[in-house]
């Protein structure tokens, strides 16, 4: 008859208060498996979603701080550009995988046919303005950044060389639905046209000059994204839009745009002098967006902090994961509640469990006496209550495990669905990061489970919930005195 | 001599004054005797029974098991291995039937006891006339003369040498009382146990071996 085996009579040979103790432990325990069901359910949609969102982190103007100035402030507002030896210096940090520096700008070309899209090959859209449907996007990374980071892939061909990029040589990647169109392959040379144009007094263009970009092809790429083969949604226009963008992009050297950009300013500044100022410093010329690739997404805010300090003013950092709380605001609402009403059951556990456990304690105070009047150690007959409470506990929280569990499968629909309702249409999130996730995205990612992590998580904190609120009311049995109690 | 207690005092604070329960109290206890220790309500033999059992200390003063303090054994230690007492409202645990109330002080004590602990106790309730399918029923199924025998019995169940009851038939009538007195006279004649009763029972300290009185926290023996 040791303390264990008195602790597994005190359970069976006192059925009701281990039945009103089993109940109170249930019911309790529900709200603490359903919260945890829901964070857990919400923290795998943050990890998730952000690592869809990637790692990339940008540089960019604080528009909110600008938009705050008051109209002197404005007046005296000088905004710097972010030089190269700040985006390399970024570049050099250690949370940094890789990043590149780009110039873009837009040109026409008149021997080659830009790529209108699928459904738009058969009509004939007819555009009488100058053409500028090709972007021509400069990059410093030689391997192409857009290729290591999947957005697209090369088909044919090779990426730049070092020495390419460092000399701004005359070479292209292209998309490969642009070089079938024009029937152009690695080895060709397409040309592009840098025409600069007036439109400054009857509005219609006037062609001021214009020279032949004569590029070699050195590889073709085709777009990777991850909505190509999802078929139709609500924003097809805008993937559509989205994908025609790009495969009309042409991979060059940045030094090929600066070079192209310098001609075209040269020549406005002689026919519309107010701009000569454009060419007096070079830095206005050569405005490069940097992108740098983290490591880790936990780099994420330590990459911040440490970057921020060395941004010029009115710059800030900018993660891709920073959009996960728009895109996730329903989720992120849904995971503060359930972290509140975690909280409220652990303390209501503590408390309600520890104030029962006390009442029966005080209840089997003669019980107790007699241990200790026998010589029985005040630490085994804290065991023998310990082992009690936990085993009922142990059964409780098993049972709350499942339906705790249920119940936050079935409250979390609810939410979610009337949050869903509130978008009439499925809300697509573009920006300079180019992320093609929805909302319904996110919602699909939610998911309650029974997973491994969730029941060792609920298990440890249901236990030493319990655990806390036996071991407060068991400091009545350190204060036990026997004789009192017994004579 | 198994017991001692010498020059004990015990008393309650009552604002700056003392009130003394036990001043300067000794005495000693041998084995193979059945003592009474006789007093009024309020005398403080209850007092004194529990510095012998070890269930409060004195102020001063020691209590001598074996010539050894029981101080220094430690008082769980002391009342686990060395000591069975027993209470006048019989402190049974109502939960557990007859030999399991005995079978409890029999995983406490770390006294050598017999493999089949269970037999043992089934042999020491029939011993004190409880039978079989009385010792496996609930203590609160017995009558009080009952339940005080199971008593006795998880007293004996540690193999100690010192009992020690505290109005052990205060609860009883006449003739259970006599039963439960021939019980004690037994344990110390028959089998040397040390046997100190406390009672404010005539009748019960005529038959004792030695009786003493406790008066005003003064203890005088009628040897």
């Amino acid at each position: 008859m040791n303390f264990i085996k008195r602790g597994l009579l005190g359970i069976t040979r006192k059925k009701g208060k281990s039945l009103i103790l089993l109940a109170v432990i249930f019911i309790l325990g529900n709200l603490i498996s359903g919260a945890i069901s829901i964070q857990q359910a919400t923290d795998n949609v943050e990890s998730t979603i952000k690592e869809r969102l990637g790692t990339a982190a940008m540089l960019e103007l604080d528009y909110e701080a600008i938009e705050a100035m008051n109209e002197s402030e404005m007046m005296e507002l000088e905004i710097s550009n972010i030089d190269i030896d700040l985006i390399k210096q970024i570049g050099g940090l250690s949370y940094v995988k890789y990043y590149d520096y780009s110039m873009s700008t837009a040109l026409g070309s008149e021997s080659i046919e830009s790529y209108q899209g699928e459904e738009m090959e058969e009509e004939n859209i007819i555009w009488d303005g100058p053409s500028m449907e090709f972007t021509l996007k400069g990059i410093n990374y030689a391997p192409v950044i857009d290729f290591e980071e999947q957005k697209g892939k090369l088909v044919d061909g090779r990426v730049f060389t070092t020495d390419e990029v460092e000399n701004g040589s005359a070479v292209a990647i292209i998309s490969n639905k642009l070089a079938e169109k024009n029937n152009l392959n690695v080895g060709d040379t397409l040309t592009l046209d840098n025409a600069v144009y007036d439109y400054s007094e009857t509005g219609e263009e006037e062609l001021i000059a214009s020279r032949d970009v004569v590029l070699e092809i050195i590889g073709l790429f085709e777009p990777q994204s991850a909505k190509e083969d999802k078929g139709e949604s609500s924003d097809g226009g805008m993937m559509d839009f989205m994908d025609i963008d790009y495969q009309n992009t042409v991979y060059v050297p940045n030094e090929v745009v600066s070079s192209e950009q310098r001609y075209y300013w040269e020549e406005y500044v002689k026919f519309d002098e107010d701009y000569a100022d454009m060419l007096v410093d070079d830095d206005d010329l050569e405005y490069y967006t940097p992108i740098f690739f983290l490591n880790n997404q936990e780099d994420t805010e330590a990459f911040k902090e440490e970057v921020m300090p060395l941004l010029p003013e009115l710059y800030l950092v900018v993660n891709a994961s920073d959009q996960y709380e728009s895109i996730a605001a329903p989720i992120e609402s849904m995971s503060k509640i359930s972290g509140y009403v975690l909280l409220v059951a652990v303390i209501a556990t503590v408390l309600i469990t520890g104030l029962v456990v006390l009442l029966f304690l005080r209840d089997r105070k003669r019980e107790l006496g007699i241990y200790l009047s026998l010589g029985e150690r005040r630490s085994r007959v804290v065991g023998q209550i310990l082992i009690e409470v936990m085993i009922i506990g142990l059964i409780g929280i098993s049972l709350s495990l499942f339906s705790g569990n249920f119940l936050a499968q079935g409250v979390s629909e609810t939410m979610l669905e009337a949050d869903h309702d509130q978008f009439e249409e499925d809300t697509i999130y573009f920006n300079e990061f180019e992320t093609d996730l929805t909302t319904d995205d996110v919602l699909e990612s939610y998911q309650v489970k029974l997973d491994a992590n969730y029941i060792i998580m609920f298990y440890v904190v249901g236990l030493l919930t319990i655990l806390v609120s036996t071991v407060i009311p068991l400091t009545y049995i350190v204060r036990l005195n026997p004789k009192k109690i017994m004579m | 001599m198994i017991l001692e207690a010498k020059d004990l005092n015990y008393y309650y604070q009552d604002g700056e004054n003392r009130r003394y329960i036990l001043k300067n109290t000794s005495a000693s206890f041998e084995k193979g005797k059945f003592y009474t220790i006789l007093g009024q309500s309020g005398s403080g033999k209850t007092s004194f029974l529990a510095l012998l059992s070890a269930l409060d200390s004195p102020h001063s003063g020691t209590v001598l098991f074996n010539e050894q303090d029981i101080k220094q054994i430690g008082y769980e230690k002391y009342r686990r291995n060395n000591v069975g007492i027993i209470f006048q409202s019989y402190n049974l645990i109502p939960t557990l039937t007859a030999v399991e109330n005995v079978l409890v002080p029999m995983s406490i004590t770390e006294n050598e006891l017999p493999e089949d602990k269970k037999t043992v106790a089934y042999n020491l309730l029939d011993y004190i006339g409880i039978v079989k399918s009385k010792a496996d029923r609930f203590v609160n199924k017995l009558s009080g003369g009952e339940q005080q025998r199971v008593a006795i019995a998880r007293a004996l169940a540690t193999n100690v040498e010192l009992i020690l009851a505290d109005e052990p038939t205060g609860n009883l009538d006449e003739e259970m009382e006599q039963e439960i007195i021939d019980i004690f006279k037994k344990l110390a004649h028959e089998h040397q146990k040390c046997v100190i009763v406390v009672t404010h029972s005539n009748e019960i300290a005529l038959q004792s071996d030695q009786t003493f009185s406790l008066k005003k926290g003064v203890l005088t023996t009628d040897e």
